[in-house]
């Protein structure tokens, strides 16, 4: 019997999968580590079941969704403005260029003991961190999007005598719409762990990265691993279920590029 | 576009700069936040120098960059091997990538305190960190990098009877190397960033993150300002000159992409 080429992929995805299951069990087994520090896959199924069942697990992953969204949410408030008019004026290029090629290099982490002297520990300290690490990958595509805009859409929409506003709206915004959701998209990686660490280090009442962080004060190993395997889940739901489905009904709709790609 | 005349361009610089640095010192010197909390220019200036004088920034600069390069290699190595390895074996991208899926999303960052319970504090979190944090995105890129090679090079090769070998370090190597470059700097930028906030939690004995960290305690912004400074300075240097440099060598020379 020969199997299908969908069948063998499932198949060495699967056996990937298992092998790296039956390596956690060895390790786990093998008393490398003190007992419960690397828990057999057993706990952890367990505990997966005991965090699910409770209502706290909930609270926390909307604390940290509502972080990272209300932070990207932020932060593309600012790169709109800010890359359409780096596109559009070389003035303006010119005078936020230098600030923002000092700024971009530095990571937004190294930020948070400064931001919680200046706001203190809590949700405003979390969430500028989150836009501080998204707000650069959107700038830097907004503004490269425009610029990569055919100059001749701008031209034929002011031949028609198109106003400010409907070539804003009618030619700047959709032609640009594939870079901006490139964007987004590069952003909410840097946002994803930023807003981890920033919890981790700023700590509040809520939030998953808090909850790895207690996870460790109290060594519940179990809890720990699958706090980090939610999160993983989660960043993985973002990036299939959510961008996907925007670029789907946005940029291959409108024909803007080849939906085969 | 209307193209601005030199002095122009050099004008509007400077005003951006000084409009910097003014709207800095007009904070600290507004009292809205104690001086301790929101230093002046010349508070953080001094402070810089002091700390570059005597050493302190400096040797905490060589302990977080010889983690990064030292993690950084080691995921160099094995990102770029595993890349090759699913680019020209089916078998390997079959089993690997669903894995890969599942493990990518996860911040680098979020196993900080799990390794600090396996390792201790000290160099070898931090470390293998650094190697989580870019190892897969140097693979993925170089994995899209041997796909993108066109097939016709390589049969044209094998027509010219090149051996196994051959083809890896004639053809393929090169065909995918702005994909594999691209790898490695998005994956340097990565452990950048995993590194810095790494050091803050594991609490390093000279590294940037940890001074900045150590800092709070003691309610010194100067001094994680300063530190803040020469972070931007070195990742700075990494994005621009170090990897322009390689690409101008490489790609540039051989006439794959124009500058």
């Amino acid at each position: 019997m020969s199997l299908s080429r969908a069948q063998v992929k499932f198949l060495r995805g699967a056996s990937g999968i298992i092998g790296a299951a039956v390596a956690w069990e060895i390790l786990s087994r093998s008393e490398l580590f003190p007992p419960g520090f690397s828990p057999p896959l057993i706990a952890l199924a367990d505990a997966a079941v005991r965090m699910l069942s409770q209502i706290d697990i909930y609270i926390h992953i909307l604390y940290t969704m509502a972080r990272v969204l209300g932070g990207m949410a932020l932060a593309f408030v600012i790169a709109i403005p800010v890359g359409i008019g780096m596109a559009r004026s070389p003035r303006f290029e010119r005078f936020f260029i230098y600030p923002l090629s000092a700024l971009m290099p530095i990571p937004s982490l190294a930020w948070v003991p400064l931001f919680i002297i200046w706001l203190g520990l809590g949700n405003a300290t979390t969430l500028l961190i989150v836009t501080y690490a998204a707000v650069f990958p959107m700038i830097y595509n907004v503004w490269t999007g425009v610029r990569a805009i055919n100059p001749i859409w701008i031209r034929s929409a002011g031949g028609m005598s198109a106003s400010r506003m409907q070539t804003f709206w009618k030619v700047i915004i959709p032609a640009s719409f594939p870079y901006m959701i490139t964007g987004v998209r590069l952003s909410f990686g840097r946002a994803w762990m930023a807003v981890i660490g920033a919890e981790l280090l700023a700590a509040t009442d809520w939030g998953l990265g808090r909850l790895v962080f207690e996870a460790k004060e109290w060594l519940t190993i179990d809890i720990m691993l699958d706090t980090l395997i939610i999160i993983g889940l989660l960043g993985l739901l973002f990036e299939k279920a959510v961008f996907q489905t925007i670029d789907r009904l946005t940029v291959e709709r409108w024909g803007i590029v080849k939906a085969s790609d | 576009m209307p193209v601005l005349f030199r002095f122009e361009r050099a004008a509007i610089s400077l005003s951006s700069f000084v409009t910097g640095l003014v709207l800095w010192e007009t904070i600290a010197r507004s009292g809205y936040f104690p001086p301790a909390f929101f230093p002046d220019l010349g508070t953080i200036f001094s402070t810089l120098i002091d700390l570059i004088a005597s050493g302190i920034l400096v040797t905490a600069a060589i302990g977080t960059l010889s983690r990064l390069l030292f993690g950084f290699v080691i995921a160099a190595v094995l990102g770029v091997t595993l890349g090759m390895m699913m680019g020209r074996f089916q078998w390997v991208e079959d089993t690997f990538l669903p894995l890969m899926s599942i493990i990518y999303p996860i911040p680098a960052l979020a196993y900080a305190p799990l390794f600090v319970l396996w390792f201790g504090l000290g160099n070898l979190p931090s470390v293998l960190m650094v190697i989580l944090g870019a190892t897969f995105t140097v693979a993925i890129n170089t994995w899209k990098g041997v796909a993108a090679v066109k097939p016709i090079w390589i049969r044209s090769a094998e027509g010219m009877g090149i051996s196994e070998s051959g083809l890896f370090w004639r053809v393929i190597l090169p065909a995918s190397l702005p994909y594999t470059l691209t790898g490695l700097r998005l994956g340097i930028g990565a452990a950048w960033r995993v590194l810095v906030g790494v050091e803050m939690l594991t609490a390093v004995d000279h590294g940037l993150g940890s001074l900045i960290f150590g800092a709070q305690k003691f309610l010194n912004t100067d001094v994680m300002l300063s530190g803040i400074i020469v972070i931007a300075v070195i990742g700075f240097t990494i994005e621009r000159l170090v990897f322009e440099l390689i690409e101008r060598r490489t790609l540039v020379r051989w006439g794959m992409v124009t500058t």
